[in-house]
């Protein structure tokens, strides 16, 4: 097997034990996939919508559930990739880091599975959203299909970053997730609108990577329809410039770090 | 004691300098080898120099926190070294390190399985990340020949109706088992045992054995051992100790044992002085009961004994074991660090 066949066949092995270990407790994945909107957008977004809303002209359920799809199929990713550091305390990292592959690989395996198993989430979500009557036309499903991916991927990039960070034990890695996800969460304007946000929250708002894979999302979604300028912060290709310049950075630092990590004890 | 020190320091300065197989050539070369960890003060691997030649069993054995693993990381590229020079199988391990992990194979300390995985899983994950063969999501989908060499190797460790359970039904031993079965799928060139045989009953131990000294044999594969069990290193082609980070002995097993350890005869007679007389030759020593102390190192008991016309009442033939050989070797040197 030549030497790219061999990295595109690592990728695939990695990401699918990724999947495989997911629907082997696909009790527990199905029972939390669809628990997660249902408390996020029935209950926390339900009651936001029906108290804290009556000003606002568009509907704030279907504006929610954008960002929420975002954020959550961002986490999933990031929570799959610092599973990494869960296959260290196990001793499993070091069957990948024995095979003769490139770091990048294993970290793209770890990222691809999560995405495909975040993919189960994103159903749920879509599921949920009909079950309480949210509208979502075909083309907006159509693209949140599409940027899934891209949002999976900026996800994982963030993951690998974090667990980089958060390295020393698995607890330490998901809480690492759980900070920087909530975070990202309440300040992304994936929950709550940012257009009128100043001052030290302004600034966070801008520099939170989730603020630009929601907005890219919502202005797919939104284009041409009166709402786009009131929800939607810049322009989708701004946002595209932007998440691929901190995908990319953050892919390349985190296996860095986490590498060197691994190596330079 | 202070004969057997000077005997090992020769013997040590020696093995170190020239010791090395007629026929094979150096395919682990390891030269002033250097690990300290970080926030510590001693090194955990201090300026170690070795050769491991072509097809030999080498065991590399020491006590607790000797420095074993750290060394045996580094040579598999999982831990980065603070300096020094190692080249296996031609490759340097600075700038070549992905074609090292091309050639050889572990079996950690640790079993490195993924318990959600059935065993087969975790060797079909093996094999795709060394490229040996394309994934496919299904056992049934693969291809004959992976079928074939993992139901021969299953077959002969005694898991092949386990193969298709998963690993959390599995045994330790059966753990072990498996990782023998991975390690050997893509037919490495030098295959790194990290205390292999631990947590394994005598009977799987001995079946491993079996096993690896026919891979050893059939395959010419390297085998580096790491082991608590001493009796397991009588397996090796050559023995290295490492103590305290540094290498204190590198030889064969019967080197070790022949040279770093007293070989005596015990005698006694009801004429002890006669006995003594018979015996000058031989340099003899009273023990502390009255019977007579014989050393032997190029004699034979034998040719000491035909010497002996006094009726003997008493004679015992002490012969170090490896683990003697060993013990004294690792003592020594502690006894020289509380001394310093």
């Amino acid at each position: 097997m030549k030497s790219f066949q061999r990295e595109v066949n690592a990728v695939t092995v990695i990401a699918a034990r990724e999947v495989v270990r997911f629907f082997r407790d696909w009790r527990e994945s199905l029972v939390f996939s669809f628990l997660f909107p249902v408390l996020f957008l029935g209950v926390l977004g339900g009651n936001i919508a029906q108290n804290l809303t009556g000003s606002l002209s568009y509907n704030y359920l279907q504006f929610a559930l954008l960002g929420m799809i975002a954020n959550t199929l961002a986490m999933t990713t990031m929570m799959s990739v610092a599973s990494l550091v869960e296959d260290r305390q196990n001793d499993f990292t070091q069957e990948f880091f024995v095979a003769p592959i490139s770091r990048y690989s294993i970290i793209t395996g770890k990222i691809i599975g999560g995405s495909i198993t975040s993919g189960l989430q994103l159903f749920a979500f879509v599921i949920v959203a009909i079950a309480m009557k949210i509208s979502l036309t075909p083309l907006a499903i159509l693209c949140i299909i599409l940027l899934a991916p891209v949002i999976c991927l900026s996800g994982g990039a963030l993951g690998v970053l974090i667990t980089s960070v958060f390295s020393s034990t698995p607890k330490a890695a998901d809480q690492g997730v759980i900070l920087v996800a909530f975070s990202q969460m309440f300040l992304s304007g994936a929950i709550i609108p940012i257009n009128n946000s100043s001052g030290v929250l302004g600034i966070l708002a801008r520099i939170m990577p989730m603020t630009y894979l929601v907005d890219l999302l919502r202005g797919l979604v939104y284009q041409g329809t009166p709402f786009y300028s009131k929800i939607v912060l810049y322009n989708p290709l701004i946002h595209l410039a932007a998440v691929t310049a901190f995908s990319v950075a953050f892919f390349v630092v985190g296996t860095f770090l986490f590498v060197r990590g691994e190596r330079n004890r | 004691m202070k004969r057997l020190s000077e005997n090992s320091r020769l013997i040590n300065q020696e093995n170190l300098k020239e010791n090395k197989l007629d026929t094979g050539f150096s395919i682990i070369h390891v030269s002033k080898l250097v690990k300290k960890y970080r926030k510590t003060e001693k090194a955990a691997v201090d300026n170690i120099s070795f050769d491991v030649y072509a097809g030999e069993l080498f065991a590399f054995l020491g006590p607790n926190g000797a420095g074993k693993t750290t060394t045996i990381s580094i040579l598999t590229t999982t831990l980065a070294k603070s300096s020094g020079k190692v080249i296996i199988a031609g490759n340097d391990l600075d700038s070549q390190a992905k074609e090292i992990r091309q050639d050889i194979g572990i079996i950690f300390q640790n079993p490195s399985l993924d318990l959600n995985l059935t065993a087969e899983e975790n060797i079909r994950l093996h094999v795709s990340l060394y490229g040996i063969y394309a994934y496919k999501p299904l056992y049934r989908l693969m291809p004959k020949e992976y079928k074939d060499q993992i139901i021969g190797l299953a077959d002969f460790l005694g898991i092949r109706e386990d193969l298709f359970k998963p690993l959390k039904t599995f045994s330790g031993g059966m753990r072990r088992k498996l990782e023998i079965i991975r390690s050997l799928m893509h037919k490495p060139k030098i295959l790194f045992l990290d205390e292999p045989t631990q947590g394994l009953d005598a009977v799987s131990r001995k079946s491993l054995w079996d096993y690896l000294r026919r891979v050893g044999r059939e395959q010419e594969t390297t085998i580096f051992l790491t082991t608590h069990y001493i009796e397991e290193a009588e397996y090796a082609d050559r023995v290295c100790i490492i103590n305290h980070g540094k290498i204190v002995f590198l030889g064969t097993p019967s080197e070790m044992k022949n040279r770093l350890i007293d070989k005596y005869l015990v005698l006694d007679a009801e004429n002890r002085s006669a006995l003594g007389s018979e015996l000058e030759p031989f340099q003899p020593e009273a023990k502390g009961d009255g019977k007579i102390k014989v050393h032997f190192k190029q004699q034979t008991p034998q040719q000491i004994l035909c010497r002996i016309r006094t009726p003997l009442t008493f004679m015992e033939v002490h012969t170090p074991t490896l683990e003697e050989a060993y013990v004294d070797l690792v003592e020594e040197k502690d006894e020289k660090k509380v001394l310093a």
